[in-house]
């Protein structure tokens, strides 16, 4: 990634997009936006000062949603550029409220409400598509329950969660417990905040709140507004503080998720959905369920799969090693239906195909491996290029022109034209750079 | 070096995140640092290889004048020239610079010990810091590069790469050990979904070759020595034109994989019981007569002694059962299977394509293996729970692609690993897959791993493009770790010259001693570990930066 | 006629082959939507079957 950022001749249009294109193989003519950071790239230290002021909390994607981040922000720490940028959907000073704490934060000045989108035209000889892919909404089935049950996860939220860069910082937490930990978090703000009214309204009155409610309830006080106001909330108080103490008490118990479910072939080996095998999710899985294991020993995790694609090199050394050393159970069977208990425990109904007999299984979390489809964008961006999408919308290529396009001089690799694993997307971009290069040194 | 240089030390200390700062006491590591002697900076980063951390190195190294940098973090393997090459953005030698793994070899290890781990960080780092005040400069030799490519093999993968490298501009010698172009292909029947022939295919992309006058083409062919080194290899070719010696910069090896022979398996006999190369030779005589098949998948594959999954056999086997049923509709076939390696969009496609057709499809677990017998096949149908028998007058056994015999004889003459199965090693199964570790070789196709014919072709051109990376500079430069031997010293024991694996040391007769020479010097240390009068000596690695280091390894 | 070549998306595939390019001495302009580069692969934390750091 540094490298890629440090390269003289790679020229790195980051928070872009293709907007324009025309011309043929050797002389192709591009338009590219390059929209508005609201901060100059070139004088943004990406110190981080902006971000601590920022008064707006949004939804972090980077972490799938399970962590939060600032309206100016940093995709990820270790980003490339590193700068920050303005999300303007949420930003005060692009929603019409008064703000402008980060450009009065930075000591570098780097933040400008005043910046606008570029418009960058230039000539090229060949095109490389490295779109990538998107991951399947498995709300799409709703047997698993995703979205509705919060120990139901998709594999890349696990992934984050697994991740020591992540919200939880490598630790297996269930989503139910993150969410009951918050709540514990907002609760202690709220009984922080009605405490100071209760404190106001005793210094008034020279008693404590029990004493008056006390009063109160015997109608040995009348009731105007002041009192009226101050024994409800006094009630809402005693509320909070029940609530507090019963979600304390819980908290107290909760551990890592350790039985672990993962879900395999979701949306894709589905006639409703995707037919084909998104290739990489087998060993994805795998992978999640042994560094699962090392973060904490306890870990049991179960998979549950039709056929246990291990077809790379060391895969299947990989598959057996999870057994033998991480105790992973490999059931052959796909889960029928997910439920839950009162305390968010979801439940696998499946059948082990191999016993021929229908079983549940409890678990802390599932995780569901959802298929690899392609990018939303995918569309959009073949209408500008005039490239053919095949019916599962990747990049259209032909078996014995792997890397080619329907344009000559256009070509793609890696996940753009179909489910594959990092190696074989590390070779087909050096396969696509090969075809690049033999056009564009042609033509010289 | 001037012996009164006042070396100035700096420090940097990662975070990693929660990689490392989860499991030591980052603060006391820092504290530390500063206590260590010549340390004239200190600093912890969150990230040391983000753009961040790089840039606070190079401020420092300008601001805090320093002459030596050490970061305590993760491994060299990955991050060393990174942090190099921020030494040298800065103006310092890159060999001025000394990491330190308080990762995979500190924290990563000793999740649950926070105290001794952060203890033993400290050690490190005290050996680093030791270590680094001895470091000299090094230089990098400047070597020229031979514009020109070996490439061993004439199959579809080092055709594809052949023809790549030619159309980049690039001279190539294609040297083939088989009198014909083409290897597996050859004897494959029909490529599906497209279902061209393979001996078409294979004719357009030879003659293509062929006639490129950029590739020189030797069959019937064998690499006798390879001499030299990266950018400048030196290569003699035996072929039916004789002896003779190339000039290359860089190597390809596509030399293929060959069909495993199952002998001794479910009663092979090659007539039969047959191999898949076998029928589709047998389909393209049109002698492929078939009745009632019975094809067994993972015959030699994943068990003990041969664990991997061969990738391609799968596909084979369900390909081969669509033309049958192609040819003849009421044959009967059925595939007995472990797992269906059926991975990605047209495979899958290709899967639901031969039960519409009636091929029909028994799970069998390798506890209870199917058994051939004279007229039929025995299996315990896995979702029935119960022994099924199948008429078969025809059984078809997939098997593994294995490495060929003369896999160790190419590995020694290249330099270059094999993997437990005697694939050839690449330099890194996610991030460098067509790279050799050592410079300047590089790989493609069966010999790697069993690959499609798609996936083959791909890798063809994407080697190619990784040796075009090299051989568009004209010129690269050797690292500076290399060896040299102390002329004084040197007694002519010759003990260096028998350990060195690169071929790297000569003994001078009139002179009575050894030299080095520090172009083919892969920096190893063998010779330095042999010496018995020290007169062999490492750059970066020399006795004296050694036992600094471990005298600060039991001592304070 | 122009030599440059267009990378569309800034993943580990995109950067792979920039380099390649770049490498070879090709000028490249490598466009990313979002606001830094490394795709779906910056938010793995290891990687089968080596389980090294996937960024």
């Amino acid at each position: 990634m540094l490298d890629a950022g440090r390269h003289p001749r790679i020229n790195l249009l980051a928070y872009s997009e293709v907007e324009g294109f025309s011309g043929e193989a050797g002389r192709f003519s591009v338009t590219v936006r390059k929209r508005a950071r609201y901060v100059d790239e070139t004088k943004c230290t990406g110190c981080g000062s902006c971000a601590e002021k920022c008064p707006t909390e949004v939804s972090d994607d980077f972490n799938m949603g399970l962590a939060k981040r600032k309206a100016i922000y940093k995709h990820f720490p270790q980003g490339i550029p590193s700068v920050f940028t303005i999300d303007t959907r949420y930003c005060r000073q692009f929603t019409g409220k008064k703000c402008g704490v980060c450009k009065k934060t930075c000591q570098a000045g780097a933040v400008d409400f005043e910046q606008q989108d570029q418009l960058l035209i230039f000539e090229v000889g060949a095109v490389v598509i490295a779109i990538g892919y998107e991951l399947f909404d498995a709300e799409r089935i709703p047997e698993y329950g995703y979205k509705k049950m919060p120990n139901v996860i998709s594999a890349m939220e696990f992934e984050r969660l697994l991740s020591a860069s992540g919200p939880t910082h490598g630790h297996v937490e269930r989503p139910s417990d993150l969410a009951a930990k918050a709540r514990l978090a907002e609760l202690a703000k709220d009984l922080q905040r009605t405490q100071r009214v209760l404190e106001s309204y005793e210094k008034k009155a020279g008693l404590t709140s029990a004493e008056f409610f006390q009063k109160y309830q015997a109608r040995e006080i009348e009731g105007n507004g002041d009192e009226k106001a101050w024994a409800e909330k006094y009630l809402a108080f005693q509320k909070i503080q029940g609530e507090n103490e019963l979600l304390t008490q819980k908290v107290a118990h909760f551990a890592i998720a350790r039985k672990l479910a993962f879900i395999q072939c979701v949306g894709s080996r589905d006639f409703r959905f995707h037919s084909y095998c998104s290739s990489y999710c087998c060993m994805h899985t795998i992978k999640e369920a042994i560094i699962a294991k090392e973060h904490a020993p306890q870990t049991e995790s179960t998979v549950f799969a039709m056929d246990l694609r291990t077809v790379g090199k060391g895969f299947e050394e990989y598959k057996l090693r999870g057994a033998s050393e991480s105790g992973i159970r490999y059931i052959r069977g796909r889960v029928a239906e997910i439920t839950q208990d009162a305390d968010f425990h979801p439940m696998v109904w499946y059948e082990d195909t191999k016993n021929r007999q229908v079983e549940h299984m409890d678990a802390d979390l599932v995780i569901l491996a959802n298929a690899c489809v392609a990018t939303p964008g995918a569309n959009q961006l073949a209408r500008i290029l005039g490239v053919e999408l095949d019916e599962n919308n990747f990049i259209r290529t032909d078996p014995l022109e792997p890397l080619s396009t329907n344009v000559p001089g256009i070509y793609t690799c890696g996940c753009a034209q179909g489910p594959m694993d990092i190696p074989e997307s590390v070779a087909q971009a050096s396969s696509a750079a090969a075809k690049a290069a033999e056009g564009v040194l042609k033509c010289s | 070096m001037n012996k009164q240089e006042d070396v100035r030390i700096g420090v940097f200390v990662c975070h990693c995140g929660s990689n490392i700062a989860g499991y030591l006491n980052m603060q006391a590591l820092v504290d530390y640092a500063q206590t260590l002697p010549k340390v004239a900076f200190v600093q912890a980063n969150l990230y040391t290889c983000s753009e961040g951390g790089i840039n606070e190195i190079k401020n420092a190294i300008g601001l805090q004048n320093l002459n030596r940098v050490v970061v305590a973090s993760c491994t060299p393997r990955t991050h060393e020239p990174l942090f190099q090459g921020a030494c040298l953005e800065a103006g310092l030698n890159p060999y001025l610079f000394e990491m330190v793994n308080i990762r995979d070899q500190c924290s990563w290890v000793h999740m649950q010990e926070k105290e001794a781990a952060t203890e033993k960080a400290k050690d490190l780092i005290r050996m680093g810091v030791a270590k680094a005040g001895l470091l000299r400069p090094l230089e990098s030799i400047e070597l020229s590069v031979t514009p020109s490519a070996l490439v061993l093999g004439g199959g579809i993968a080092g055709l594809t790469a052949s023809h790549s490298l030619a159309k980049m501009g690039f001279e190539v010698v294609l040297v083939e050990r088989e009198a014909e172009l083409g290897g597996l292909l050859r004897s494959l029947n029909r490529i599906l979904p497209s279902g061209i022939s393979a001996s078409a295919y294979l004719e357009k992309i030879v003659s293509e070759v062929k006639q490129n006058p950029m590739i020189q083409i030797r069959t019937s062919a064998a690499v006798e020595t390879v001499q030299g080194y990266v950018g400048n290899f030196e290569v003699a070719v035996r072929s039916l034109a004789g002896e003779e010696n190339f000039k290359v910069g860089i190597v390809v090896v596509a030399t293929g994989a060959r069909v495993f022979t199952p002998e001794g398996f479910y009663g092979y006999d090659g007539r039969r019981v047959i191999t898949h190369l076998e029928l589709e030779a047998l389909q393209k005589q049109g002698r492929a007569a078939v009745d009632q098949a019975v094809f067994i998948q993972c015959v030699g594959s994943r068990m003990e002694g041969r664990k991997y999954c061969s990738r391609t056999c799968c596909m084979t086997a369900v390909k081969n059962a669509i033309l049958i049923k192609e040819a003849n509709p009421k044959a009967r076939v059925t595939i007995l299977y472990r797992d269906m390696q059926m991975y990605g969009i047209e495979n899958e496609e290709l899967f639901r394509k031969s039960k519409q057709m009636g091929v029909r499809y028994i799970n069998y677990d390798p506890s209870q293996p199917p058994l051939v017998e004279d007229t039929q096949v025995r299996v315990f149908h896995q979702l029935l729970g119960k022994e099924v028998v199948l008429p078969a007058n025809l059984v078809v056994l997939s098997t593994p692609l294995v490495a060929y015999p003369d896999a160790d004889r190419i590995s020694q003459l290249l330099r270059v690993p094999l993997d437990v199965n005697r694939f050839f090693m690449e330099g890194h199964v996610k991030l460098k897959p067509l790279d050799f570790a050592s410079d300047g070789v590089f790989l493609c196709g069966n010999c790697r791993y069993p690959a499609t014919l798609r996936e083959t072709i791909a890798q063809g051109l994407g080697a190619a493009s990784r040796a075009a990376t090299l051989l568009s500079k004209g010129k690269m430069f050797t690292s500076g770790i290399v060896a040299e031997i102390n002329a004084a010293t040197c007694v002519g024991c010759q003990g260096c010259l028998e350990v060195c694996p690169y071929q790297a040391i000569y003994f001078d007769e009139d002179k009575g001693i050894c030299f080095i020479n520090q172009v083919l010097c892969k920096g190893c240390g063998a010779c330095a570990a042999t010496c018995p009068s020290a007169s062999a000596q490492l750059s970066g690695f020399t006795t004296q930066q050694l036992l600094a280091e471990i005298d600060k390894a039991v001592a304070a | 006629m122009s030599r440059d070549v267009l990378v569309i998306g800034g993943g580990i595939a995109g950067i792979q082959a920039s380099l390649d390019l770049a490498e070879m001495g090709l000028q490249v302009h490598l466009v990313e939507k979002l606001p830094s580069i490394g795709g779906k692969m910056a938010q793995l934390d290891k990687t089968f079957p080596t389980n090294d750091c996937a960024i």
